[in-house]
């Protein structure tokens, strides 16, 4: 039975290490909903799901699976499976075995078992290799048994750790199609991590955002997107990331190497210290006439797309997404101007907007 | 000698090289690099022991003239029970050499693997080390602490265990197992290295695996660590029994076969019947029992090995 999970002031610390790897996280994945979590390495999204696998000690906070709580319960009782970015299949044994391992230590009698790894082949095309041993597989297929042996269960939740990351290009845009598929047909809570930023717009009913063992925002795709709550969200989601650049607020607007960007009266009546963060999308910037001039260091073209990679006269380098018509020379200076803009406070990178 | 490539030597007659093998394959050629050891190797390891073979057919002390005898020795090992009595106990000895230490090297190395232990380098080395030591002078000091005046028995006495202290080696009942618990000694450090070594390869994501599969501690081993340490348990198997059936310096320095014939394992009857009583026949014939036994054990531990991969 799928079941929601819930994390309530959760803190893990590594022995041996003085900060924690997770600071009093609390979250609630409701049941069935598929929650992203996504941040740079080193951000805690490993820890969080190994700490609700069970494979990793709670310092504070409890871990709740449906109404249960389940801090100081051990792996093997938490009724809830893992696939791991290296798979971890038992290499003796084949993909039948391996798909119903965990049903044969339940004692499960040998025809369920049978049935259920019959299932869970064909859903996942595994039917002609199930007497295959894991080395005689592909990594995609590899991919598929270690999902196989977790939707065999039949668990309260799945947890992914980075289950794409060593597959191709091509086979991780495909696979991923194929889990989203799957989970909302199977309708189990899932915690999926990932650092890929793309794969949790495309993954997610909602993304959370970790950095340093916090959560930084807890939202659909869309809205982590268009609200981001800081700096480190903005410039986390979207590709290629936001441009910021720190500005000096001037009478209606905020001012960008000498060019005067409007910005809403009551955002600016927010900045406290007469100096802000400016977000720039690349979508956002055009090629205008008159506007921000930028020195043209690099152009990438990507077909659908332009890329135009300029430096300000003083300060960072600007990207601009823009039409594959516009082909600006190298070194030769475009103006730009942003459609849409945010602000964020020059000190502790917070949003100024809404 | 001259050793003018294939493809230069084939050059003057076609104008590409010949494609009659595939890039790898094995040349003639090859043969001749490999003669001078196959000459060390038949000179000093085959012709003496088809020879031996040979003589075990003989009976004579290898000075007079031998006498054939047909099977004659070979049927005395198997009714002889001094002789049969030592292949037993060179079965018994398996125990000690093989079976004790891999048994507790796979519980050792099943824990250790997982903890971090501090100087774990240094205790590795500590464990190995008697096997390293020559095998005369382990039997030296051990038959000094197992003396009927020695260390062991002197500290049973002083924890007040007086009543279990008894001349080890000169016991019936405990030579034997005494002499194999050295064996056990010398024999862990090299399980025990050798199934770390292997215990280490062994990614701890499928431990991981196995407890949200829902098992426990003996699941893990079952289903991870003795699966993954197949190889490790092979050439440990391997190495132990055959140290185990060869055994000689230890049994030699220690108890010389006794008391009685308690100790008597087959190395030692080729040596004493060769160089003691000079019955070279039997000697021979005792030499080439024990060397299929050895080499039937191996085939024995490789096919079990395999038969369960």
């Amino acid at each position: 039975m799928s079941e929601r999970v819930v994390f309530d002031g959760v803190s893990v610390t590594y022995p041996g290490m003085s900060a924690p790897a997770l600071r009093e996280v609390s979250l609630e994945v409701p049941e069935g909903e598929l929650l992203v979590l996504v941040g740079p390495s080193g951000c805690g999204k490993s820890t969080f799901l190994r700490a609700l696998a069970g494979l990793e000690g709670v310092s504070a906070g409890r871990i709740l699976i449906g109404d249960r709580d389940v801090t100081r319960v051990p792996a093997k009782d938490r009724d809830v499976a893992m696939v791991f970015q290296n798979y971890a299949l038992y290499p003796q044994m084949t993909v039948a075995q391996n798909m119903g391992f965990a049903l044969k230590v339940a004692k499960v009698p040998k025809d369920e078992i049978k049935t259920r790894v019959g299932a869970a082949a064909r859903l996942l095309d595994l039917e002609p290799y199930l007497d295959r041993k894991p080395g005689a597989l592909s990594g995609g297929q590899r991919q598929r048994v270690a999902m196989g042996r977790a939707i065999v269960r039949e668990p309260q939740a799945f947890l992914m750790d980075e289950p794409l990351s060593n597959l191709d290009a091509k086979l991780r845009v495909q696979t991923r199609a194929q889990i989203a598929t799957l989970q909302r047909r199977l309708g189990t809570t899932m915690v999926y991590v990932t650092h890929d930023q793309v794969e949790a717009m495309t993954l997610g009913d909602r993304v959370a955002i970790l950095k340093d063992g916090e959560i930084q925002q807890v939202d659909s795709p869309a809205a982590v997107y268009d609200r981001p709550v800081n700096a480190f969200v903005a410039s986390f989601i979207g590709s290629p990331s936001m441009n910021l650049a720190e500005v000096d607020v001037v009478d209606a607007g905020v001012s960008l190497a000498g060019t005067t960007i409007p910005v809403d009266r009551e955002v600016l009546a927010k900045v406290t210290s007469g100096r802000a963060l400016l977000g720039v999308r690349p979508e956002d910037l055009d090629v205008v006439g008159s506007g921000v001039a930028i020195t043209v260091e690099l152009v990438e073209m990507l077909g659908a797309d332009t890329y135009i990679y300029g430096r300000l006269s003083e300060g960072p380098l600007l990207v601009a997404r823009v039409d594959p018509s516009i082909r600006p020379a190298l070194g030769s200076v475009v103006h730009v101007m942003p459609s849409r803009t945010y602000l964020f406070a020059a000190e502790g990178d917070q949003s100024l907007l809404g | 000698m001259s050793l003018a490539p294939v493809p230069v030597t084939a050059g003057g007659r076609r104008k590409s090289p010949p494609r009659s093998r595939a890039p790898g394959e094995p040349r003639r050629i090859g043969y001749l690099f490999i003669l001078p050891a196959v000459l060390v190797y038949a000179g000093f390891v085959f012709a003496p022991f088809l020879h031996s073979i040979y003589l075990s057919f003989f009976e004579g002390n290898g000075i007079t003239r031998m006498e054939f005898v047909g099977v004659a020795n070979y049927v005395d090992i198997a009714t002889n029970p001094v002789l049969r009595s030592a292949f037993i106990h060179a079965l018994e000895l398996i125990v000690f050499y093989s079976i004790i230490p891999i048994a507790i090297g796979l519980l050792l190395a099943s824990v250790l693997h997982r903890s971090r232990i501090r100087g774990v380098a240094f205790y590795r080395t500590a464990l190995f080390l008697p096997y390293v030591i020559a095998p005369t002078a382990i039997a030296v000091i051990w038959r000094w602490i197992l003396a009927p005046r020695g260390p062991l028995n002197s500290f049973l006495e002083a924890v007040g265990l007086g009543a279990l202290a008894t001349p080890w080696l000169g016991d019936f009942t405990w030579a034997l197992p005494s002499v194999g618990l050295v064996g056990t000694w010398v024999m862990f450090g090299l399980a025990l290295a050798l199934l770390l070594a292997g215990a280490q390869k062994i990614p701890l994501e499928l431990y991981e695996a196995v407890r949200l599969d829902g098992g426990g501690l003996w699941t893990e081993f079952r289903a991870v660590t003795l699966p993954g340490l197949r190889y490790e348990i092979v050439v440990a198997l391997v190495l132990t029994t055959t140290a185990a059936l060869r055994n000689f310096d230890i049994i030699y320095v220690m108890t010389s076969g006794g008391p009685g014939n308690a100790t008597v394992v087959p190395s030692y009857l080729v040596y004493q019947q060769a160089f003691k009583v000079a019955q070279i026949g039997a000697a021979a014939a005792m030499g080439t029992v024990l060397i299929l036994a050895i080499v039937g054990v191996n085939l024995l531990i490789t096919r079990m090995a395999r038969g369960s991969s």
